[in-house]
């Protein structure tokens, strides 16, 4: 038997939050149209940060643990929870802080425990940048 | 003690599409739906393209060297919604990557560009979506 709840506000049973709410990992929400339904804990965002790569340190993250500086304009994030595989989706983007130096933001040689952010610029070369945000979709393990 | 509560489905009461879910900091609340990733993708852009893992996706075409198709399952509202991505740089000096000049997003996909520092369309083995948004 299927069962629904029909609900405005999810908190913690204490009252004090979120934070502490559980959700399985098959549970659907109703689309924001209404009729469709998507997966809650596929669609969650599984990490994020902001780091400032010239220090480096990371500014503020989620299920970051770390951060390694690789060399010129190349880092590793370290996942606090490990993701399920490599097969995820993770995407930034990097402050400019010069016009007439282009920002590309690539990835490389991702696993399930950490992430290669990489600051490409237009001469073919990499660089640090002050400020750069990375987002990672996909299964946790 | 802790309490579960377990359901299929989560549907608001004054909308059926809109959660309220407390914020981090106890005072704010952030919509649940609203902050779900609609879609994401990794897949193989060379020779024959394949979808290694996905959320929401129904195929990804290949439209030329370095362009492709994301076709999703469930399709979004509007063609107004947010996407971003990366790639591997495949041993290129540079790489861009971007939907196609002339803003191929539709309710049921969006079309994606990888390509090196002359504009050149080229295969990459990992290119990677995310799409936030509103669902139909």
């Amino acid at each position: 038997m299927t069962s629904q709840l029909n609900v405005d506000t999810i908190v913690d049973k204490a009252g004090s939050g979120g934070t502490n709410v559980k959700v399985a990992n098959n549970a659907v929400a109703v689309a924001e149209g209404g009729s469709a339904t998507t997966n809650v804990v596929q669609g969650l965002v599984k990490q994020w940060g902001r780091i400032n790569q010239d220090t480096p340190a990371i500014l503020d993250s989620f299920n970051s643990s770390s951060l390694t500086d690789i060399g010129t304009g190349t880092h590793r994030f370290v996942f606090t929870n490990n993701m399920g595989n490599a097969n995820y989706a993770c995407s930034g983007m990097a402050q400019a802080e010069a016009v007439a130096r282009g920002t590309q933001y690539t990835n490389s040689s991702n696993n399930s425990t950490s992430l290669v952010e990489r600051i490409d610029i237009e001469d073919g070369g990499t660089r640090d940048a002050g400020n750069s945000a990375t987002i990672t979709c996909g299964d946790l393990a | 003690m802790a309490s579960i509560l377990k359901v299929d489905t989560i549907t608001g009461v004054s909308t059926a599409g809109s959660i309220a879910v407390t914020g981090e900091g106890n005072s704010t609340t952030t919509n649940l739906q609203q902050g779900l990733a609609k879609v994401w993708i990794n897949f193989d852009g060379q020779s024959t393209i394949a979808t290694r893992d996905s959320h929401n996706s129904s195929s990804i075409s290949d439209d030329g060297t370095g362009q492709y198709t994301t076709s999703y399952t469930s399709n979004m509202a509007s063609v107004s919604y947010a996407a971003s991505g990366s790639h591997n740089r495949n041993g290129l000096s540079s790489t861009t990557f971007s939907n196609d000049s002339s803003w191929a997003a539709t309710t049921s996909g969006i079309a994606s560009i990888t390509a090196d520092s002359t504009n050149t369309g080229r295969d990459c083995d990992a290119v990677l979506i995310s799409i936030l948004g509103d669902l139909a």
